[in-house]
């Protein structure tokens, strides 16, 4: 007896939302996971957790006060953040701090920069099952904080930049101090580093998860490790050479495979030389002049204009626009727009195709920030071509 | 390969004035109907590779009567940044949307449309209420414009 009849039985598209609470993310964001089986076929990002308006809240505030409203945009990047609005000021008010200020300004955002990326990385050791790698990075994170407690006199919050140079001076103590933590933090990172390249759980859960070509990462406006993870050359702090950065050496760290491996990558090799470049600024801190200004000579009244001013955040390019009319004393319109914005909205598209289980890897490799992001909202990424109508209906999920 | 020039001459060509946004970013006023005839134009001679869209800032001219939208484009691999600005009317303010054709300006036009209530035309992923808080929404108000009473 032939076979009269086939029947096919449709894999059903399961609708999973990882989030806004879940173990695997520290911060709310929503991701609306469509998987057909273990395979994912569809990603939607729903943000809005956590918005506070502070755009709206600089408007109605002073431009003085703002600087430490936008330093509260995000505790981890809370000194890019600064520097780049009272960047923006100080190019309205054609103000130049001098340059022992400028170096002590870079300084405050490397060591930011350390700590972050330490941070990340230990927490995709943890996604990835090692959680005694995440308490070992984030033991020797603690030096880094220390230093930046030394500098800014603050762990975390430093509230470290003011218009015309930074809020106080380091002293010949202070400076050994910090270069001593430096040193001794130097090696654990080159050996995490290691670990990153060479551990074969670290390497099998990462190497090809969340693969981007380079043109997706320019034409989705992918920043900062992201797109440099993908061998995209930008870093602002090359082609701007804000602050000191166009006297301190440093390379630009990229890589061509485009995997969530090389992000974690990318970040290591950062950290590696942020270490080198906080040594050298202590080494090279320039004498001239007091970085610390007299707050009560500043000017009061902003005159009219507009300034646009980028900083390479530890997550990518930050942006901050503040439009002054010259009337009163509150700008305007102040704009930021924040690495993740860009690189958490329009990253949905790589997701698909991977296993559930890499949802969380890929998630991490972008270093995400919620509360950078969070001042807007979004949804969804591309165009479904693998999506058929009839699982869909199957599944009970909206059209 | 073609050199910024070629990218600032593409530029000029669409452009009705020019200025300057500090620090020296070059800016060029563009009619609000051709800003999508600039993307295809840079795309299609330069490809995805040559420029990202980095930032989409509107801002209320309530006085003036109109919304200003600026669009911060870095170009590759120089990595200089420049500004596309058009007007539109803010009683209308509608504008056609990039995001068929440049995925990276998804988070910028959802963002402008729920803050400002800009209309991209052809965005389907245009939504309110994700970051606008819900009473806000229910009053049908956009928390950016200067009237809004936020």
């Amino acid at each position: 007896m032939g076979v009269t009849k086939i029947v096919e039985i449709s894999v059903v598209t399961a609708e999973i939302p990882v989030g806004p609470q879940h173990p695997a993310l520290h911060e709310p964001l929503l991701l609306k996971v469509y998987a057909e089986g273990e395979e994912v076929v569809k990603v939607e990002v729903n943000t809005g957790y956590n918005h506070r308006g502070i755009e709206r809240l600089c408007e109605r505030n002073t431009f003085y006060r703002d600087i430490f409203i936008v330093g509260r945009v995000c505790g981890i990047c809370n000194a890019v953040h600064t520097n780049c609005y009272v960047r923006a000021l100080e190019q309205l008010l054609d103000l130049h701090p001098n340059r022992r200020a400028q170096y002590l300004r870079v300084l405050a955002m490397e060591l930011e920069r350390v700590h972050s990326h330490m941070l990340i990385n230990a927490v995709m050791a943890e996604i990835v099952g090692f959680e005694t790698l995440f308490m070992q990075i984030m033991l020797d994170r603690e030096k880094v904080m220390k230093a930046k407690e030394i500098l800014t006199g603050s762990r975390v919050m430093a509230d470290y930049v003011m218009v015309g140079g930074v809020r106080r001076d380091i002293d010949e103590e202070k400076r050994q101090r910090i270069r001593e933590l430096l040193l001794k933090l130097g090696p654990r990172i080159e050996y995490y580093r290691k670990v990153f390249e060479e551990d074969e759980t670290i390497v099998k859960r990462l190497v090809g998860v969340g693969r981007i070509s380079y043109g997706e990462a320019t034409s989705h406006s992918l920043v900062g490790p992201v797109a440099r993870g993908s061998g995209v050359k930008i870093d602002s702090r090359v082609s701007d050479k804000y602050d000191a950065y166009g006297e301190i050496p440093f390379n630009l760290v990229t890589r061509s495979e485009g995997d969530s491996w090389a992000r974690m990558m990318v970040r290591w090799d950062e950290a590696l030389e942020s270490i080198e470049m906080s040594i050298y600024i202590l080494e090279h801190l320039p004498s001239d002049g007091d970085p610390v200004p007299d707050e009560r000579r500043l000017p009061r009244r902003f005159p009219p204009g507009e300034a646009y001013t980028r900083v390479e955040a530890q997550r990518g390019e930050l942006t901050y626009y503040v439009m002054s009319d010259g009337k009163g004393q509150n700008p305007y319109r102040v704009k930021i727009r924040t690495p993740s914005f860009n690189n958490i909205i329009n990253s949905a598209f790589m997701y698909i195709g991977h296993s559930l289980a890499d949802v969380p890897v890929i998630l991490a490799s972008l270093d995400p920030c919620i509360s950078c992001m969070e001042r807007v909202t979004v949804i969804d990424l591309e165009k479904n071509t693998r999506y058929r109508l009839d699982l869909k209906q199957l599944a009970g999920g909206k059209p | 390969m073609m050199g910024v020039v070629d990218k600032h001459s593409l530029l000029e060509s669409f452009s009705v004035g020019r200025g300057v946004v500090k620090p020296s970013r070059k800016l060029y006023i563009v009619e609000p109907g051709n800003v999508r005839r600039v993307f295809e134009a840079l795309i299609e001679k330069f490809g995805y590779g040559g420029f990202y869209l980095s930032t989409i800032v509107g801002t209320d001219l309530k006085d003036e009567g109109r919304i200003r939208l600026d669009y911060y484009i870095v170009l590759l691999p120089e990595e200089e940044t420049v500004v596309l600005r058009t007007f539109i009317p803010r009683e209308n303010p509608v504008i056609d949307s990039l995001v068929d054709i440049l995925p990276g300006a998804l988070s910028g036009e959802c963002e402008t449309h729920d803050l400002l209530g800009v209309v991209f035309r052809g965005n389907p992923f245009l939504k309110r209420g994700f970051f606008a808080p819900r009473d806000l929404v229910e009053k049908g108000e956009y928390p950016l414009r200067k009237d809004s009473g936020v």
